[in-house]
């Protein structure tokens, strides 16, 4: 394996191949990055050199940035996705060991060797804390907002969760560490730089604290909201399928809440016809409105169908007489003739000819309609093959 | 009564439409704003009331209801049925269909030709869509949405439409209808 030989090559070299490294570094997130498109950027051999170097790695087609150098660039930008609460932790070691041997050694030079490995590594605490909880927090809304499975989005939340209570939990390390684990050293340790170090961080770690109060907050929130979300989604699916199967009506409460509910959607969309004024029609805006609805109406007009005109033969009046005979006339005739009935609507001159049987009709339709005013004998008479009733008419 | 919107409010809440806090239209943002004004409130509510109108807050909305509307049962359950059949669409193009939700149409149709289950449900809004490519049935069906002002056109370039607030009254609509804890058991997963 060949390194760098001093920061001046590895600074050199990163500068030759700062387009490529650039490059691969935006799109290390979005697809894997091939051989044959770095070939483009830069020559073969240089490629071949930053893989000697390991700079570069190479991955069967696939071409990547070595983990140090992803790590060391992210770290620097300050755009990790990973939130290490690793690196505090071992701050946190680094600084419980250095301040061991800082109690331990007599010669002074090699105490302040050991102050300034604390005073350093204190400072880094401080910054990292900082950095992961703004790392965490951007990391939380970016799955919020953009991870499409749910189930790997609670998932991915709930571990966020876990990373907070990491970094909550060395929050409290670093605190105790500064303020009853290592009390000797800080008091021992007149350092006027390290007094303000220490005071510096206990501000960040305090702010920290509250910061992650704010991340705890946020991800119950989100958590509930994808909760409420999955929950609806369960919901209409559920009541879809009701539906479907028309047992929503008959199954639960649909109807009970559709008529309580009176909200004006669910009303046929209402208009409000006003009339016009009678003084509005007459300016001069209103008469072309009046033009335009009146050649609407013409033209309604127009379209109406007429019918043929009536032939004349439909008009012609047909008559058809028929005669009645008046009873009442033949009644009146016979009350003045004297003569008895039989005879009398026998030879009686009716309007029209009548027939034998007929006559014999209204000889009995007579008797029973006028029976009053006759006088019918008990005396019978017998002419034609027929007997009848001898009837006078009443003398008064 | 000086509230010189008054007018302009009655005009869309009457026709059963919204007023929501996050519309895309600057003009009902400020309704919004003038409905939400306590004092505004209070008082467009005593002058509503007085026309037969009951103005309701919802989350992030406004909208009228009535102590008694023309509106037989039967009605009712029609635009009831419309909506779950469109609530189980929209889910099902994205779970997180809501309030704020942007899209656009062209991608809506997309996903159609990409997902059977999708495809299916967008066969069962015939009634509403009518016939024709994907295309023209989802841009009948955001015109239908549009036009009871639950979504809007927010970028008339990249056709954009945004989901408002108002939207959250056909979740609530959903979410009042009580499924019997048994009855749930039954319905297969």
């Amino acid at each position: 394996m060949l390194t760098f030989n001093s920061i001046k090559e590895l600074i050199k070299s990163l500068d030759w191949s700062k387009d490529l490294l650039s490059e691969m570094f935006e799109k290390r997130n979005s697809f894997s990055y091939k051989y044959e498109m770095a070939l483009e950027i830069l020559e073969e051999d240089r490629i071949e050199k930053l893989i000697e170097k390991e700079v570069l790695r190479r991955n069967g087609a696939f071409l990547e940035i070595d983990e140090k150098y992803l790590q060391f660039f992210e770290l620097v930008l300050e755009v990790n996705e990973q939130v290490s609460t690793a690196f505090i932790h071992e701050n946190i070691q680094h600084v419980k060991e250095s301040i061991n041997y800082y109690l331990k050694e007599n010669g002074s030079d090699k105490q302040y060797s050991y102050l300034k490995v604390i005073k350093s590594s204190l400072q880094k605490i401080g910054r990292i804390t900082h950095r992961s909880i703004i790392d965490l927090n951007r990391n939380i809304e970016n799955t919020f907002k953009t991870e499409p499975t749910y189930k790997v989005k609670i998932a991915k939340l709930e571990n966020f969760d876990i990373k907070r209570k990491d970094i909550e939990f060395l929050i409290q390390q670093t605190e105790k560490l500064v303020t009853e684990e290592e009390l000797t050293f800080f008091k021992a340790a007149l350092d006027e730089e390290l007094k303000r170090i220490t005071n510096s961080l206990r501000i960040k770690l305090n702010e920290g604290r509250h910061n992650l109060i704010e991340t705890q907050k946020q991800i119950i929130n989100y958590l509930n909201q994808i909760k409420q979300q999955s929950e609806f989604i369960e919901k209409i699916r559920q009541i879809k399928y009701l539906r479907d199967q028309f047992e929503l009506k008959s199954k639960t409460n649909f109807l009970e809440v559709l008529s309580n509910n009176n909200s004006v959607i669910f009303e046929p969309k209402s208009s409000y016809p006003l009339k016009l004024s009678i003084d509005y029609l007459q300016t001069d805006e209103a008469y072309q409105s009046i033009l335009k609805i009146s050649k609407k109406f013409t033209n309604g007009h127009k379209n109406i169908a007429l019918a043929e005109a009536i032939e004349d033969f439909y008009l012609v009046t047909e008559t058809e007489e028929e005669i009645f005979i008046n009873l009442e006339e033949v009644k009146n005739g016979f009350m003045a003739s004297g003569n008895n009935l039989y005879d009398f609507v026998q030879s009686y001159r009716f309007p029209k000819d009548v027939s034998f049987e007929e006559r014999l009709t209204f000889f009995c339709q007579m008797i029973s309609q006028y029976e009053n005013e006759f006088n019918i004998a008990d005396t019978y008479n017998k002419k034609n093959e027929i007997e009848f009733v001898m009837v006078y008419p009443k003398n008064n | 009564m000086n509230i010189p919107q008054t007018g302009e409010i009655f005009e869309i809440l009457s026709k059963g439409q919204f007023i929501s806090s996050n519309s895309a239209d600057h003009n009902l943002r400020k309704l919004y704003d003038i409905i939400n004004d306590e004092n505004n409130f209070d008082e467009l509510c005593d002058y509503f009331q007085a026309i037969n109108f009951i103005l309701e807050r919802g989350d992030e909305y406004f909208f009228f209801s009535k102590s008694e509307i023309k509106a037989e049962l039967d009605r009712k359950i029609e635009i009831a049925y419309k909506w779950i059949d469109i609530l189980d669409f929209l889910k099902a193009y994205d779970n997180s269909f809501g309030s704020n939700f942007r899209f656009d149409y062209s991608h809506m149709a997309g996903q159609i030709g990409r997902d059977v289950n999708l495809k299916d449900k967008l066969e069962g809004l015939r009634k509403y869509t009518g016939e024709g490519s994907y295309l023209e049935r989802i841009k009948n069906l955001v015109g239908l949405l549009v036009k009871e002002g639950l979504v809007e056109l927010e970028n008339e370039i990249t056709n954009q439409y945004k989901v408002v607030a108002s939207f959250g009254y056909m979740e609530r609509l959903v979410n009042s209808i009580n499924i019997p804890n048994e009855l749930q058991n039954e319905i297969p997963q």
